[in-house]
């Protein structure tokens, strides 16, 4: 399938690597499917594009990469609706947020993270209420 | 927006499987319980509020090309 992007530009996806979000994500909830793509030089980040809205796509990234005790804990209605066995089923994605302030402090929402099972690529935006996490965790560098 | 007076241990129904009771008043304090089908999400609202906001602003990456991203640490 064609998915076109103002970001990346056409993409040429396999129909199998579609990701749906059954409820999209949070004030987003027309939009449900996605692909995601790498990013060169940038194997921490993935892009999130819409598959039917080329305007819309997020930069998202692997949270492990900056936050290495970084553990969601993806309640056991969550797990059964997307059919995760196992967390390590799952991928996970932060949304991150890139402002237009100077300096740009680049951050990542780990309150509101993606959960997407691997296998059936069912994904949805989880929300760890009382965890103490942040939407605004800044990204910082090596 | 629909206003209701309800006592603590009195409830409301929200369509026909969604109830909320009040379980305890205190001073501004109101403690909810809230009874709906699993395939119901219930969150607080300002959490819900800051993660629309949050993604709200990150649809929207400034600018065509990205300023270069962090490296992760080693």
């Amino acid at each position: 399938v064609l998915v076109r992007s103002e970001r990346l530009g056409d993409l040429e996806v396999d129909d199998a690597k579609i990701l749906t979000f059954p409820e999209g994500l949070v004030g987003f909830p027309g939009d449900t499917r996605f692909v995601l793509v790498e990013i060169e030089d940038g194997e921490a980040y993935r892009w999130l594009q819409s598959a039917d809205d080329p305007r819309l796509s997020f930069l998202t990234v692997i949270p492990w990469h900056f936050f290495p005790d970084y553990e969601p804990e993806i309640d056991p209605i969550t797990q059964q609706e997307l059919g995760l066995k196992d967390v390590t089923d799952a991928i996970v994605l932060c949304v991150v947020t890139i402002r237009e302030a100077t300096p740009a402090p680049i951050t990542a929402n780990l309150l509101g993270p993606l959960v997407v099972n691997t296998t059936s690529r069912v994904g949805r935006q989880i929300v760890l209420a009382d965890s103490g996490y942040a939407t605004r965790a800044e990204l910082v560098g090596a | 927006m629909l206003v209701l007076s309800r006592r603590a241990n009195q409830s409301i129904v929200i369509g026909s499987d969604v109830v909320v009771t009040v379980l305890e008043v205190r001073g501004d304090h109101v403690r909810l319980g809230i009874d709906a089908p699993r395939t119901v999400t219930v969150h607080r609202e300002e959490v819900y509020a800051e993660i629309q906001r949050e993604n709200r602003s990150a649809a929207t990456v400034p600018g065509a090309v990205l300023p270069s991203l962090p490296r992760p640490p080693r």
